[in-house]
């Protein structure tokens, strides 16, 4: 019973959190259209989460995700000012991610520079470019074209629920499919394999024959092209790009891995975890605007949360040491 | 110890979401209304938003008040949230056409948006906001009045930026009923620094161009920073004893100091963001009562500057 209520605490904390909402709100929580909402507004950050968690499995850190992605927006929205096909700006913005990604890598894993250090200076720099690439304007009106934006907006159709008629949107699609593939890459790949075996315990990788610098530059790489991927929705969803559109994903991005990571057994960040982890922010998000809550009031819970969950997991690590 | 940490986390989330939710499901009659924002910071949108809630106060509306921190994201997310909630309306303060997948979702539920001071859109029942075309007419008709129908202006422009590109519409049209009235330069001035530094260095340029005393009778600029900006080159030039009459428009803070002082700078044109707050809450309440709006824009009055009252408010 102990052992149970201390493998599964967060995951009872997070029924715990939906019974509540269910009661408190009974007609608009556990309905189809509002879990389709959920799912859209948490897109974003599930794909930026799910590019962290490829890094945070070798217990490294991007602190540049967030203005990858508004760096990524601007790119999008300055290729439509020439003109530039939809796929052809979209694909540019995601190169970029990967190439600012790989410079991470090869800042960490090639020259040797902290993380936390390598990716502070890469935040500062992109930021800098996205408001030089711009101009510091905010891109929106006629310039975005109507498919792009109309892509946010859009769905698959799933039919009618209680008469209305109702969608998965695109953006959640997109989602799940990211998901989907990082999933493969950490659990049924060699690659992901070798990640949890740098993260577990970085010398005995080496040693042991793993590539620890190919690995590291690979993983920077791909978690830079999911923040400019998580970028090019956040511009295709408000129809504009502006230079600093995406800074809030970056905190969010590992507030929800750490709380993913409080889900399995040893602590460490899993994908399945982090996509329950960043649903846990969406659905206070959600549940608490519903019930007026205060949006300051709001910030403060979510982090208390955030706080009571990674301690008592990093309580429940002390005690087994 | 982890156990007890484990459900001393579950208990303490769920009594602070208890007490939270309590105290939010006060009353049921009440009509619901939600103002999104993502600048509560910013103190223009604090007046507003303060105004609105104290007339949300006579009016026994539950208010919600939603602010995104910057994040324009967010404030979809929120609109589609409130739509879920079915609230009886929501006012906006954010560029509509940036949100306007929320929007959308709040057509198609069938709930009126009214923004307060956020842009045109045909999504929003309409938007009320302060009249760009009005402030303009205040500090050019001053001007004109000031230094008698006659002279050389020096006026500052911006025509990229359209809420600033309207004002100098009406200055044009107002010097060019003087005769006399001679524009002597049209500047747009780089504003990547925030304006006054150079706008001081075109003006210290035409001062240079024009040495002659009483060679520039006026300077009209379309908002503070290049109006602080000429204040400083004519002061510096030492010509602030020709009684060169500057102009700017939003009664900044500065601008308000620059005037109370008495020197060259003698008006701008304050915008009334109270006024703009409880004029929303209005048409709000106007819309609850089945009323259809015809404006697309509400235009609340605008307040002239002068040393008379530049301190007052």
């Amino acid at each position: 019973m102990l052992t149970l209520l201390r493998r599964y605490g967060t995951l009872i904390g997070f029924a715990a959190i939906l019974l509540f909402f269910w009661i408190s709100l009974p007609d608009t929580f556990m309905t189809a259209r509002n879990w389709l909402n959920i799912s859209q507004q948490m897109s974003m950050l599930i794909v930026v989460a799910a590019g962290m968690t490829i890094v945070m499995v070798m217990g490294d850190f991007d602190l540049s995700v967030g203005s990858m992605a508004s760096l990524a927006g601007i790119v999008v929205a300055v290729m439509f000012t020439f003109d530039l096909p939809i796929w052809a700006a979209v694909s540019l913005a995601l190169m970029v991610g990967l190439a600012g990604g790989a410079i991470n890598g090869v800042l960490i894993s090639v020259i040797g520079i902290l993380p936390f250090v390598a990716t502070l200076a890469t935040l500062t720099m992109l930021s800098g470019l996205a408001f030089v690439v711009s101009g510091g304007k905010t891109i929106s009106g006629r310039v975005i074209p109507e498919g792009f934006s109309g892509f946010a907006r859009g769905g698959l159709s799933l039919g009618e629920w209680n008469g209305v008629a109702i969608a998965l949107p695109n953006l959640t699609l997109v989602a799940i499919v990211i998901v989907a593939l990082v999933w493969v890459l950490l659990e049924q790949t060699t690659f992901g394999r070798r990640l949890y075996a740098i993260g577990g315990n970085i010398e005995a990788a080496h040693l042991s024959g793993v590539a620890v610098r190919k690995l590291k530059l690979i993983a920077f790489a791909l978690t830079g092209s999911t923040a400019a991927l998580a970028g090019i929705m956040y511009a295709s969803r408000v129809a504009s790009a502006n230079p600093t559109q995406g800074s809030s994903l970056m905190l969010n991005a590992i507030a929800g891995v750490f709380l993913g990571s409080t889900f399995s057994e040893h602590g460490e960040p899993r994908i399945l975890g982090t996509i329950l982890g960043v649903l846990i922010l969406g659905i206070l998000d959600n549940g608490l605007t519903q019930l007026s809550v205060d949006s300051y009031v709001r910030q403060i819970l979510v982090g208390g949360i955030i706080i009571l969950a990674v301690s008592t997991s990093s309580l429940t690590k002390h005690l087994r040491a | 110890m982890t156990q007890r940490n484990r459900t001393l986390r579950t208990f303490l989330a769920t009594t602070a979401l208890v007490a939270t939710g309590l105290a939010a499901t006060g009353a049921l009659a009440q009509s619901k209304v939600a103002v999104i924002t993502p600048y509560l910071a910013q103190p223009g949108t604090q007046f507003y938003v303060e105004a609105f809630e104290a007339a949300a106060k006579d009016k026994d509306w539950d208010v919600n008040v939603i602010d995104t921190a910057g994040d324009v994201a967010a404030v979809i997310s929120r609109i589609e949230d409130m739509v879920t909630q079915n609230v009886d309306a929501i006012v906006l303060n954010v560029d509509p056409s940036q949100v306007s997948a929320g929007l959308q979702a709040a057509a198609e539920a069938g709930i009126p948006v009214v923004g307060m001071d956020a842009g045109s859109d045909p999504l929003l029942v309409t938007n009320v906001t302060s009249n760009g075309y009005a402030m303009a007419a205040e500090t050019s008709t001053y001007v004109a009045d000031r230094i008698d129908g006659e002279g050389n202006v020096v006026m500052f422009v911006f025509e990229a930026f359209p809420p600033v590109q309207v004002r100098s519409v009406v200055a044009d049209a107002v010097f060019g009923n003087f005769p006399d009235i001679n524009i002597l330069d049209r500047v747009t001035p780089d504003v990547s620094d925030g304006g006054i530094a150079d706008s001081r260095a075109k003006m210290e340029a035409i001062l240079a161009a024009n040495p002659e005393p009483g060679s520039i009778k006026a300077v009209w600029a379309a908002w503070d920073q290049p109006a602080l900006g000429a204040l400083q080159a004519i002061e510096a030039a030492g010509r602030d004893n020709e009684g060169i009459v500057i102009t700017g428009i939003d009664a900044n803070p500065q601008a308000r100091e620059a005037i109370e002082s008495g020197g060259n700078f003698e008006a701008t044109v304050a915008q009334d963001f109270k006024g703009i707050g409880s004029t929303a809450a209005d048409v709000v309440s106007r819309i609850l009562a089945g009323e259809e709006i015809k404006q697309g824009v509400v235009y609340v009055p605008t307040k002239l500057v002068t040393i008379a009252n530049a301190m007052a408010d």
